[in-house]
């Protein structure tokens, strides 16, 4: 086959614009000697000569000195009247609640100043119990986007909100039925103001239409239990107490259905210290974050989901007739029946499939094994997705065809760009007269509406929820609001005539409603205060628990397979989602789990195939993978294929949320391609070019149910396409001091020796001997005051609890104003992240990570192969604090120093750039500022800092660093000195939990534990004396102050437990290891 | 390139320009400045001090603009006497006069009212700012830094300096010239020289260089040294701020305040307990006593800036405006890669507010960073020798300051109780050493570390 590799890093480059050939000439100057320069006549006689040159550079450095010298003058604005809970310097926090249409978690805000400044999960109150995403914390950097719509708007012209509430009472008057089209609402308070809304129409003989539409819909699930026990529910589940999972392709760690009530319950199960760990199968066809951390996993093909579960569902049901399944899938599915079998009703099933047949087959399997009432609760039922795919359909053909409502008022959908049919609808909506929407952004939606209110954002207002039955809770604003902007419960009010008039930035309306509506339902005078404090509430609500009746299953229908070659996956990254913050630059940077790979969409295809297929399996800074088109009906996608171990063969996944903005909508400067030196890539229309396509038009409705795989053809194209990805190799390369894994067998029955062995090097005793002596007693230096007096502090995290997530990387940037670097930045290995996820996939050349098959023969270009189905460890990398630092010790300037409290600390303004420590880190957790980030043209499209408004996110106690210095992780040396002076202050000695570093306090797992180890009832200290606890790279002897403990896979494993067993296997490895770091 | 580089570097341009820096840094910064004043006229330049030289200087502008020549300009153009009258009140003059009308157009910033000056206090100070030389651009850099007009005086002096040494540059020429001529004359009579060997400037000077080369290696040797040593010194004092005392939209006297009424800093200052920063007082803490106390006079006018900014009507006692807020000038600034907390220091260090700002009870103008000097001199304060606000100034406090003084027998459960006993427990030896000065300072238990300030 004939490859003609065609590299392109502009559209310039690959159209040969003349613009681009002229400039490719003169990039660079013809070569010339220095003799031929200095002799060429010119020179002689041109008016600078080099006496000249020098009295010019004397002349500037003293006028700069000169200059320097003038201190600035600096303006101080005391308050006219402080707020009383301000302090001017101290952060002040107040519990909230994050909900954006899809994602809820109770949440705890950070003010300073009265600025939100950084957000975490609220782990005192609320069933979510900390656990963030990465977009919930990434939302208030959306606070702070210049982008937003400031005012409302009508007929694309700035108004007043006046002038908009006449508007639409004419619009009222003039029409007969009103539609609302709106996100799932989970606000009892919005819910009753839609009714005094529906009432006030009635009143004038309208009648308001409200359907409720989800951007990726859990329909099929509302709808098959509509069919077993009589009400369209979502059962609450508890992962916690299920002892065999298994997931039919649900993320659920991630954005599945309640990813913030499933993670520390999954968190919660897979504990190997207690007394039993929970077994999780999953069977997907995207190698998925949740799949990443599975015990077993399968390969399957959507269209075998179906057949998976009748497999199972057999053995407990003879009714369903056995399938044939190939043998890598009856294997694992037939350990997961022996599972089952051995955990009945302590188990869970879970789909993430949107097909009723699917979700029928689900809750088959879950009611033969009665996990109903122990895992399952059909009387708690979560209200998030309240979405009817049906109803909205034809909502929209209906508006498509010119035909509904005579008022349609959008509220917290973008269906033109969600929605399959969104183009259609978007030329019907130019068209139509009285339209309304609310949106934050002038997006797909609001900028073919009519009436666009300008919403706040949810920081700004007040709001309520109930996401569980029995549970609610409150969203308080954290600030006035930025803009002109006002919230759906306002406009509702007021055009019910429920309240006369607005109230601007003071919020008291909604505030009153909301505070009305619960001491009148739900609380009392006293504990609205508390409500208000802890952002939420327990009651006890009557419960519906529906009769159950599980039809034959023989009723069920088959799933049909519809014709093509490629089964496509449509899935939600954990950063983008449906791409509601798709100009968020911190999600967009953030590399995905599983990929590593930022601001891009891609096919993710299984490397295996693309060999076969002739595709690039290996990307680096300069090469490229190629572009392929994928059709599906009369849709054609045009992306890169992203070789992802794991996936399975004949199907390939693509990311929803992406290719926001075509028509260069306002929707985030950092939504769009960036060129290389800045500016927008500008596509076909002249307008910015998206990031990534759209591939929503691809979803297909089956059932009344939006289906989120499909099939279709997919056609590689030789040309390349540049990727920007963090890490570009993808096993472990047999390094096995990196990495540590066991199985719970080999855990529960063996003694540390076998699984974490100790380091040992040989030396001479008193007698001339040679003898093994444990690493820690080799030093080059003398050690570091730091054990035991004063302050150590330290890092532990378990590598059994991690799933890879990100919500650290992204508290880490809001908490240490990281700047964000591009695309183009990132693909030349420059991102800023303090910490990273480091993912390893295991290689057929080692039976688990680390561990090699063969020693004698063992290949390392071999190594670096992944498996077709790898194993896949987590591993978060930050700089490990090392007490015998090597970067250290090579600084020419003593920049980078160790603390008397065991930190090594980096001083910004010492820092001449050498980049020495950078080169002599063996973390390579160093990260340069090759830029000015806050200023320079480059950065203007993606760096918030470069933004009047979007500055206003920064935390004010940590520097902004310039160009050409050193950073790296600092443990959050502010929060340390902050508690420190907490303790100081009321005379106390510090406790442990005083300090939280942000990525430990945001991780979901709770898998990073941070604190003083000289504190000997300290849980770091426990930590790290565990029997799993190891240290990265702890034979090189750099006594590093972060701890790792090893992963334990509930799964068996014959060819670990082979190696793992023998008790001198340790040392023997040692060396080995050894061997490859040198 | 050429050889006429090489050629340029004149033996002679050398010896004359260190011989002249050489006397400039030995008598420049000599004090030479003894003002001699008369017993029965009125003291223009304290005048100056005290009322015009937060916002004006003699010859560069500032806030408000210079004052040189200033006299002269309203003779000639404005109407008689409208000068004494802008300064009382310049809004009365702009009203008035044109030509004063342009002068308050010349500023954005309005110009504090001064009705207390008389006629003759007026032309006193005018005067005097007429007597100041024109500063030279050498000292200039050095002028600026502080507020002061001693070193307008001292560059004053240095102006005599530099005429010295050209009348010097003159007469080694003229007489050099004459000897050469001389010379050259002598041996046309001798019969010696044919007029080739006649010596240009430089290889004469060459000539006598390397005839006294032992001598003019050490001279040069010793004006390179104050040259490096020169720079440095001026490279020091970049960033030093000692001394900076930026005007402010109302004349607060804190001898008045916390002085004579005795109020204590923290009431004002009231986060300096919590926070890092002290906290600059809110309108609202003003107007708790201000609301009763409105002033007389010239204190009168001061305290209605705080009514206007509070929105407050005093003959009402109502508030019925927005109000505007009090923009000032912040004077004691540290860049923004430095951490400091005043809560740190005053409520765990024990450290007393004049420490680092001085004794503001006695401070009857604005407030302003008080030079190390004066510090010194204040009873109680730990003695320091690098300049306010300066990092050595920081950390050289850092070393004599004590955390806490050592038997553990007290020790409870304080922070710094465990701090010691972790370290008693762990390593007597250290704690030994720690305490061979009878303190444990905050140095040793890392007040040096970069991390702790810089972050």
């Amino acid at each position: 086959m004939e490859i003609t590799k065609k590299y392109w890093k502009s559209l310039d480059e690959l159209n040969e614009t003349k613009a681009f050939l002229e400039s490719k000439e003169e990039e660079f100057p013809k070569g010339m000697s220095t003799e031929e320069f200095l002799s060429e006549e010119t020179s002689e006689s041109s008016s600078t000569n080099r006496r000249d040159f020098l009295k010019f550079l004397g002349f500037s450095v003293a006028a700069a000195t000169v200059a320097a010298c003038e201190a600035p003058v600096i303006k101080a604005v005391p308050y006219l009247n402080k707020p009383e809970n301000v302090t001017p310097g101290m952060p002040t926090w107040y519990a909230s609640t994050y909900y954006d249409g899809a994602t809820y978690t109770n949440i705890l805000v950070k003010t300073r100043e009265g600025r939100p400044i950084h957000i975490k999960g609220n782990k005192d109150f609320g069933f979510t119990k900390g656990n963030t995403t990465p977009p919930v914390i990434a939302s208030v950097l959306g606070l702070y986007d210049s982008s937003r719509i400031q005012k409302p708007t009508i007929k694309g012209k700035q108004s007043k909100w006046s002038n908009i509430d006449t508007s639409l009472k004419v619009a009222i008057e003039n029409s007969k039925t009103v539609t609302l089209l709106s996100g799932s609402i989970i606000s009892p308070s919005t819910s009753k103001a839609i009714e005094d809304f529906n009432a006030s129409l009635k009143r004038q003989g309208k009648a308001l239409n409200h359907i409720q539409y989800d951007a990726v819909s859990y329909n099929a699930i509302r709808k098959a239990n509509l069919e077993n026990f009589g009400v369209e529910l979502i059962p609450d589940y508890d992962f916690s107490k299920a002892k065999t999972i298994i997931s039919f392709g649900a993320d659920f760690l991630s954005t599945w259905l309640f990813a913030t009530q499933f993670q520390h319950q999954y968190g919660y199960s897979r504990n190997p210290d207690k007394d039993w760990m929970s077994k999780h199968f999953q069977f997907e066809s995207n190698h998925s974050i949740t799949g990443s951390n599975a015990d077993y996993r399968a390969m399957i093909k959507p269209s075998e989901e179906q057949a998976v579960l009748e497999y199972i569902l057999h053995s407990f049901d003879s009714n369903v007739a056995k399938p044939k399944l190939n043998s890598a899938i009856k294997n694992i599915a037939d350990k997961a029946i022996n599972s089952l079998i051995e955990t009945k009703n302590e188990s869970l099933i879970v789909s993430g499939s949107n097909n009723k047949s699917i979700q029928l087959l689900v809750n088959k399997l879950n009611n033969s094994l009665s996990t109903y009432g122990t895992t399952i609760f059909t009387g708690n039922q979560i209200h998030l997705f309240k979405g009817d795919d049906k109803k909205t359909n034809d909502l929209i053909d209906s508006i498509i065809s010119g035909n509904g409502s005579d008022l349609i008022i959008f509220q917290g959908v973008n269906p033109v760009y969600t929605h399959p049919k969104g183009r259609d609808l978007a030329k019907a909506l130019k068209k139509r007269k009285n339209t309304v929407c609310f949106s934050m952004h002038m997006d797909e939606t609001a900028s073919n509406c009519e009436i666009v209110c300008a919403e706040s954002h949810s920081l700004e207002v007040w709001n309520d929820h109930n996401p569980k039955t029995g549970h609610y809770s409150i969203s308080q604003p954290t600030i006035r609001p930025i803009y002109d902007t006002s919230n759906f419960l306002e406009c509702l009010l007021i055009w019910s005539g429920n309240i006369q008039e607005r109230d601007g930035k003071n919020s008291r309306n909604g505030y009153n409603y909301i505070k009305n509506n619960w001491t009148k339902n739900l609380t009392t005078k006293n504990n609205w205060n508390m409500a208000i404090h802890n952002s939420c509430i327990n009651i006890e609500d009557e419960k519906e628990e529906g009769v159950s009746d599980f039809i034959d299953v023989r009723q069920i229908s088959k799933v049909k397979k519809g014709n093509g070659t490629t089964e496509v996956i449509f899935y939600q990254k954990t950063g983008i989602g449906s791409g509601t913050q798709a100009g968020n630059p911190w999600l967009q940077e953030l590399p995905d789990p599983m990929s590593k790979v930022t601001w891009d969409n891609y096919f993710t295809m299984n490397p295996y195939e693309m060999k076969a297929k002739g595709y690039a399996t290996t990307f680096d800074q300069e090469n490229g993978l190629n572009l392929a088109t994928l059709t599906v009906g009369k849709n054609k996608i045009t992306l890169p294929v992203y070789p992802l171990p794991g996936q399975t063969k004949g199907t390939v996944g693509v990311a929803l949320g992406y290719g926001r903005g075509g028509n260069g909508e306002k929707i985030g400067k950092a939504a769009f391609q960036t060129k290389e030196y800045g500016g927008y890539v500008l596509g076909k229309n002249n307008k910015p070019k998206p990031i990534g396509q759209n591939v929503f038009p691809l979803i297909k409705n089956i059932d009344g149910c939006n289906q989120y795989s499909t099939i279709g053809s997919l056609v590689r194209s030789d040309e390349k396409y540049l990727i920007a990805s963090t890490q570009i190799h993808s096993t472990v390369m047999g390094r096995h001091s990196i990495v540590r894994e066991t199985t719970l067998g080999i855990y529960k029955k063996e003694k540390r020796d076998a699984y974490n062995p100790k380091h040992t090097l040989q030396k001479l005793d008193k007698h001339g001997n040679h003898v093994e002596a444990p690493i820690s007693e080799f030093d080059l230096w003398d050690a570091h005051p730091v054990e035991n007096i004063g302050h150590r502090w330290g890092m532990a995290i378990d590598l059994n609890a991690c799933f890879g997530c990100g919500a650290c990387l992204i508290a880490c940037q809001s908490e240490n104003n990281i700047p964000v670097v591009g695309k183009d930045e990132v693909r030349r290995g420059r991102e800023m992240h303090w910490i990273r996820i480091d993912r390893y996939f295991s290689s057929d050349e080692e039976a688990a990570i680390g561990t090699k098959k063969d020693k004698d023969n063992f290949n390392l270009s071999d190594a670096e192969i992944a498996s077709l189905n790898p194993k896949v460890v987590h591993m978060p990398m930050m700089c490990q604090h090392c007490n015998h630092a090597p970067c250290e010790t090579v600084c020419p300037v003593a920049a980078t120093t160790h603390s008397n409290e065991g930190l090594n600390q980096m001083t910004y303004n010492r820092c001449i750039g050498t980049r020495y420590c950078a080169n002599n880190c063996p973390y390579k957790v160093r990260r340069f500022n090759w830029f000015n980030y806050p200023s320079y043209k480059k950065f203007t499209e993606v760096n918030p800092a470069q933004d009047d408004i979007g500055r206003m996110v920064l935390n004010p106690d940590v520097t902004v660093r310039t160009r050409g210095v050193m950073e790296k992780c600092s443990f959050c040396v502010q929060e340390i000195q902050a508690a420190k002076l907490v303790a100081k202050k009321e005379g106390r000695a510090i406790k442990d939990g005083d300090v939280d570093c942000a990525c430990a306090s945001s991780c979901p797992a709770d898998a990073i534990s941070f604190g003083d180890w000289n504190d000997k009832n300290s849980l770091i200290r426990k930590d790290s004396v565990d029997q799993r606890s190891y240290q990265a790279l702890e034979e090189v002897g750099v006594k590093p102050n972060v701890w790792y403990k090893t992963k334990v896979r509930n799964e068996e494993n014959k060819d670990l437990a082979k190696l793992q067993k023998s008790k001198h296997h340790g040392a023997a490895n040692h060396h080995d290891a050894k061997k490859n770091t040198h | 390139m050429n050889k006429s580089f090489y050629k340029t570097i004149k033996p002679t341009a050398v010896f004359l320009s260190w011989f002249f820096v050489v006397s400039i840094i030995a008598f420049g910064s000599s004090s030479f400045s003894q003002e001699e004043e008369g017993q029965v006229k009125i003291d223009g330049k304290s005048l100056f001090k005290s009322k015009c030289s937060s916002c004006h200087q003699p010859h560069k502008d500032g806030t408000g603009p210079k004052l040189f020549g200033a006299k002269n300009k309203w003779e000639e153009n404005a109407m008689e006497g409208s000068i004494y009258l802008w300064v009382n009140n310049w809004q009365a003059a702009a009203a008035k006069d044109p030509y004063a009308q342009s002068v308050s157009e010349l500023k954005p910033s309005a110009m504090n009212p001064f009705p207390e000056l008389s006629k003759a206090q007026i032309d006193a100070i005018l005067d005097w700012v007429d007597e100041q030389p024109v500063p030279t651009k050498s000292n200039d850099s050095l002028a600026n830094a502080g507020p002061g007009g001693e070193e307008e005086e001292e560059s004053g002096n240095s102006l005599i300096w530099i005429l010295l040494g050209v009348s010097f540059i003159v007469i080694i020429l003229s007489v050099g010239g004459v000897r050469r001529q001389l010379s050259i004359s002598l041996k046309e009579k001798e019969g010696t020289g044919d007029g080739k060997d006649k010596l240009t400037y430089t290889q004469e000077l060459k000539a006598l260089a390397w005839k006294y080369r032992l001598q003019t290696g050490l001279i040069s040797l010793v004006v390179v040294l104050s040259i490096i040593v020169y720079l440095f010194q001026t490279l020091y004092g970049i960033g030093v701020v000692e001394g900076y005392q930026p005007s402010q939209p109302i004349a607060f006297p804190h001898s008045v305040h916390a002085g004579k009424n005795g109020i204590d800093c923290k009431y004002c200052h009231n986060s300096v307990m919590k926070s890092k920063t002290a906290g600059i007082p809110t309108v609202n803490v003003c107007m708790n006593c201000h609301k009763q106390i409105q002033g007389e006079d010239e204190a009168k006018k001061e305290i209605s800036k705080i009514y206007n900014a509070a929105g407050f009507d005093p003959t009402s006692l109502y508030s019925p405006g927005k109000g505007q807020p009090i923009v000032w000038n912040k004077v004691h600034s540290l860049p923004d890669h430095v951490y400091f907390n005043h809560s740190q220091h005053v409520v765990v260090g024990g450290i007393d507010c004049k420490q680092c700002h001085g004794d503001m009870t006695k401070m009857t103008e604005t407030a302003k960073v008080w030079p190390v000097k004066e510090l010194n001199e204040i009873e109680g304060n730990i003695k320091l020798t690098k300049p306010t606000l300066t990092m050595g100034w920081c950390i050289e406090c850092h070393d004599k300051k004590e955390v806490s003084k050592g038997s553990l027998d007290t020790k409870k459960d304080g922070y710094y109780d465990e701090i010691h006993r972790r370290l008693l427990n762990n390593d007597k030896e250290l704690y030994k050493k720690y305490l061979k000065d009878n303190k444990v300072s905050v140095k040793e238990l890392g007040g040096w570390e970069c991390g702790k300030c810089h972050y």
